[in-house]
């Protein structure tokens, strides 16, 4: 087993709900128009009378256990020896599989027929530097580290908040990898509102334009 | 819409050349064998795969341009699609030898016959396999159930197909397979019950798939879909092949003289009938893999 295991933690009781991420992310990433690596889903949430604004990030949760993985036929995705998922572009096909199989819907498909989604920034985090996600983050929402060193800022904010960090629908049984503070009364509260997902504007303004 | 039409397309006629091979290879066994249902098997079954088969790789974008990139198709044997790839090409191997030695020698050894059979069920089986190995992404993929509908509805299929082409091309045959009297009142009834119970524990589905398993089967029986469902899968699909089947079965009984084994020499009313009951089955055979497909939603949906 691999000795590294990359994950990030994100605190949804800081998070305002910005999109500041998503936009570091697409120029990080150069993500083709309407597709995201990251993006912020919000609503109107009610708690105990009040209405509050919901935010909650979402990006690929870089599974222990990925079906994405276990479908892809051909070996392009797999899993790096730090723990993330990553797809091999010059062995993907294009069909689908690991799309339909991810619980979490986060990937898509590009132009060129491959198949693409948030690497957790495996070009800067091999480099020394933080996803463009985190290191962007204005109120230090999303943490990034070695979830297999118990001394990184991570694993000491993990356990910290114990059974209060979750992953996302964790019975899926992907075992994410991605986990929020806070995410039990963020889901568990009255929505108010429909949600509008980070990068709508885009594609409102790209329709626009056409 | 991750998967469309085209992966439909391509989940149904695997399904039907499967069972078109299956019936194919039964009709030539007994005593007195079916020749043309059996020459009609034989072919409908690896054609249907083969067209099936390039249809995938049609929808497979990034391997179509980069035809190289299909050799490492099994590279990842936990992958089910791996499996598959494996269980059509040695299924069309089979088939093809099998057809080429019926069109040349005029027999083929029972033992070949019976590994294509076997090969027939994986290929079958495996349709649903592959939708179901996504099932923890989408609850209507349920794996307990669709192998086994998709078994059921593959056997419908293939024998109307080779039925439908036999009563065409040599309607004294159709009697001699006494199999295809039953089937035909008895899978219907089968994929009926097994579509209830996928509907059934899509719609329990507990957990994080609750909603989208509610959704799917409200998208199915009285949303986007309902008149697909109703009208295309459940009465064209089911209720018309088995009603007919059944008025025939009657029209069978009323005239003794015909007894079972005996050449039956169709009256045209009777042939009509059977048409159309074999093309529904192949209308609901299709509507079945559509629906599945397309009224699928994911989990995370919201
Ligand atoms: S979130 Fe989806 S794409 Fe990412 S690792 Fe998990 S299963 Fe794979
Ligand atoms: S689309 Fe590409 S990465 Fe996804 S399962 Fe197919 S070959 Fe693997």
């Amino acid at each position: 087993m691999s000795d590294k295991r990359l994950g990030m933690l994100i605190d949804l009781s800081v998070c305002i709900g910005c999109n500041a991420c998503t936009v570091a992310c697409r120029q990080e990433n150069e993500t083709p128009l309407t597709k995201f690596n990251t993006w912020v889903e919000s609503w109107d949430a009610g708690i105990d009378g009040r209405v509050t604004r919901a935010n909650l990030p979402k990006l690929c949760n870089h599974c222990a256990n990925p079906a994405c993985v276990k479908v892809c036929p051909t070996g392009a995705s797999y899993q790096a020896e730090d723990g993330t998922v990553q797809v091999d572009p010059e062995r993907c096909i294009g069909c689908k599989y690991c799309m339909a199989a991810c619980p979490y819907q986060v990937r898509y498909q590009l132009e060129s027929g491959e198949v693409d989604k948030c690497t957790f920034c495996h070009h800067r985090t091999t480099e020394g530097l933080l996803p463009a996600c985190v290191s962007t983050c204005v109120t230090t929402s999303r943490m990034f580290g070695d979830l297999n060193d118990p001394d990184s800022d991570i694993s000491k904010k993990l356990a910290a908040a114990g059974d209060k960090a979750k992953g996302l629908m964790e019975d899926r049984g992907m075992e994410p990898r991605v986990y929020y503070i806070g995410l039990d009364e963020t889901l568990g509260a009255e929505q108010l509102s429909a949600v509008h997902k980070g990068g709508n504007v885009l594609r409102r303004r790209e329709e626009g334009n056409a | 819409m991750i998967w469309d039409a085209l992966i439909a397309c391509y989940l149904f006629l695997a399904g039907m050349g499967a069972g078109a091979f299956a019936l194919g290879a039964i009709a030539g066994w007994g005593k007195d064998p079916a020749l043309t249902m059996k020459k009609v098997g034989f072919i409908v079954g690896p054609v249907a795969v083969a067209v099936g088969t390039l249809l995938l790789v049609v929808d497979a974008h990034a391997g179509l341009q980069n035809p190289l990139r299909f050799f490492y198709l099994i590279t990842n044997l936990n992958s089910v699609m791996a499996w598959g790839v494996i269980i059509l090409s040695v299924f069309l191997v089979v088939a093809v030898i099998d057809l080429a030695l019926l069109l040349v020698k005029k027999e083929t050894p029972k033992w070949l016959d019976g590994i294509g059979v076997a090969l027939a069920l994986c290929v079958a089986a495996y349709t649903g396999v592959l939708l179901g190995d996504a099932g923890a992404a989408f609850p209507l993929w349920n794996m307990a159930v669709l192998p086994v509908l998709f078994v059921v509805s593959a056997a419908s299929t293939g024998i109307a197909v080779v039925a439908l082409a036999t009563h065409l091309l040599a309607p004294a045959e159709v009697g001699r397979v006494a199999l295809l009297k039953r089937a035909g009142l008895v899978l219907p009834l089968v994929e009926g019950a097994l579509v209830i119970v996928l509907l059934a524990v899509t719609a329990g589905a507990p957990g994080s798939a609750a909603a989208a398993g509610q959704a799917s089967v409200a998208a199915l029986v009285s949303g986007p879909y309902a008149v697909a469902f109703w009208l295309g899968f459940v009465v064209v699909g089911l209720a018309l092949p088995f009603a007919l089947e059944l008025v025939r079965a009657r029209k069978g009984a009323a005239a003794p003289e015909r007894s079972v084994g005996a050449d039956v020499a169709h009256d045209g009313s009777g042939k009509t009938l059977a048409l159309v009951g074999d093309a529904g089955v192949l209308v609901g055979g299709f509507m079945l893999r559509y629906l599945v497909v397309m009224a699928a939603l994911p989990v995370a949906f919201m």
